[in-house]
């Protein structure tokens, strides 16, 4: 399994690029980060019940936390950070 | 630079959602973010509320502005609240855990200073001996010359006070924030059954557990260690997930009895511990056979070399077996470990034997284990 090495938000904290050990360079927006957050505040606990959520142009992230082995928590600047991001999320994100 | 007290500070002159409690005691914040003098807040609002709102959100804003060493200053209010139940106050800072960054809950991800490595032993199902290898297990790390602690993490049914034979009570450090964990056959222990009478009963929610997890885990003056082994409750609950988010684990040690019923149970664990990315250490088979005292005959109570038969089956390592024998058991309940209280025995023999499995398997890493990736923001 891909196996990130290097994650980094840059672009005052506009876009995030996760550096994959298999050469592979993954960038995505904070926006994109944001609507489609794991979190069960915006996934809900079932295909039904997720959350569309909108007007996060402008959405930047200012913390990342890891959370175990397997993911990082993102803080954005309108106070979510209640998603954990896998590595294999932020794979799926990206294709 | 302003600090988190200082934005709180100039808070306390801003009233919450209802007009009169100050902000920062109004429970309302769930989010506050400081970054090179960029001060980040979130306020948690009745969804209905928010344009009778906005002149609090305003205020709050030009509040912490007005702060010095604040550039900048973001406040939104948000409908979104999952905060822990445990967590009354949020407003008030106690400037403990080294991650000082969130206001919910205590999230701190780092790693325990002084801690090399920090390995857990689980099994899927209970009552096969995962607490009395734990307890062996750490015995023996010490006896090979490594640097030693166990944490209890069966905060419901905490055994390690029973094992090591502790029935003292741990002390405050003297800058009386951190518990001294007690110290048995050269291993340092804290459990939750020092803090609490034998015999009652520890009725918590998931909340009340991450927390008190943390506090075992982080309030406890470890010193260094070269592992601290980790005693899992059963299953693949709050306590699992726990810790497999809040600090990053340098492996797992499964447990399990040949028999199916258990081994259906294992299997459950060591997917759990995939999921989550924890190197799998090894499957070690307790109650392997039984040598009767009278006759000398072996009996397999529980059938034989199922473990070892399913770890080759997930590609996990075996690590060992460990016969089902009254020494065993009566050492146990007396609280004297047989590596330490019957070290020539084979029983003691076979619990060294992957005590140096498990150390040696450290000192190359797991197999799968990888290093946290970098994290920066620019």
């Amino acid at each position: 399994m891909a196996w990130p090495t290097d994650i980094i938000a840059t672009d005052k904290g506009r876009t995030l690029e996760v550096i994959f050990d298999d050469g592979e360079t993954v960038r995505l927006t904070a926006e994109r980060l944001r609507v489609e957050s794991p979190s069960a505040e915006v996934q809900g606990h079932s295909a039904s019940e997720k959350r569309k959520v909108t007007g996060k142009e402008n959405v930047a992230i200012v913390d990342i936390q890891p959370i175990g082995n397997y993911a990082i928590r993102i803080v954005f600047d309108d106070g979510h950070d209640t998603g954990l991001y896998s590595w294999d999320y932020l794979r799926r994100l990206a294709r | 630079m302003a600090s988190r007290d200082d934005v709180m500070d100039v808070l306390a002159r801003v009233s919450g959602p209802d007009g009169r409690t100050p902000l920062p005691d109004s429970g309302a914040i769930s989010g506050l973010t400081i970054r090179d003098g960029k001060v980040f807040l979130a306020i948690v609002v009745d969804p209905d509320r928010a344009s009778e709102l906005e002149p609090m959100r305003a205020s709050a804003e030009a509040a912490i502005k007005a702060t010095p060493g604040v550039t900048s200053a973001v406040v939104t209010l948000t409908a979104e609240s999952a905060r822990a139940v445990g967590d009354a106050a949020p407003g008030h800072r106690h400037g403990h855990g080294p991650a000082g960054g969130q206001q919910r809950q205590p999230r701190s991800t780092l790693p325990i200073a002084g801690v090399k490595h920090i390995i857990a032993v689980a099994s899927g199902k209970g009552g096969v001996g995962k607490s009395t290898l734990a307890c062996n297990l750490a015995v023996g790390l010490a006896k090979l010359g490594l640097k030693i602690g166990v944490l209890d993490a069966d905060l419901f049914g905490p055994s390690m006070p029973k094992l090591f034979g502790i029935t003292a009570k741990p002390e405050m450090a003297p800058d009386g924030r951190m518990l001294i964990p007690l110290e048995a056959y050269g291993v340092k222990v804290m459990s939750i059954g020092f803090l609490i009478e034998e015999g009652a009963p520890v009725i918590w929610r998931g909340p009340m557990v991450m927390s008190a997890l943390n506090q075992l885990l982080r309030e406890v003056a470890w010193g260094d260690l070269d592992v601290l082994v980790v005693d899992m409750p059963p299953g693949t609950g709050d306590t699992q997930l726990t810790m497999a988010q809040n600090v990053p684990l340098s492996g797992a040690v499964i447990v399990s009895t040949p028999q199916d019923l258990a081994l259906i149970d294992a299997r459950r664990g060591i997917a759990m511990f995939k999921q989550v990315h924890v190197p799998l250490i090894g499957v070690v088979e307790n109650m392997s056979y039984f040598l009767c005292p009278h006759c000398g005959g072996r009996t397999d109570v529980f059938s034989h070399a199922g473990a070892q038969r399913e770890a080759d089956k997930l590609g996990v390592p075996f690590l060992g077996e460990v016969p089902l024998d009254i020494a065993i058991r009566a050492n146990s309940d007396e609280g004297r470990p047989v590596v330490a209280s019957l070290p020539d025995s084979g029983h003691a023999g076979a619990f060294l034997e992957i005590a140096r499995r498990v150390a040696q398997t450290l000192e190359v890493g797991a197999p799968g284990a990888k290093p946290a990736p970098r994290i920066r923001i620019m």
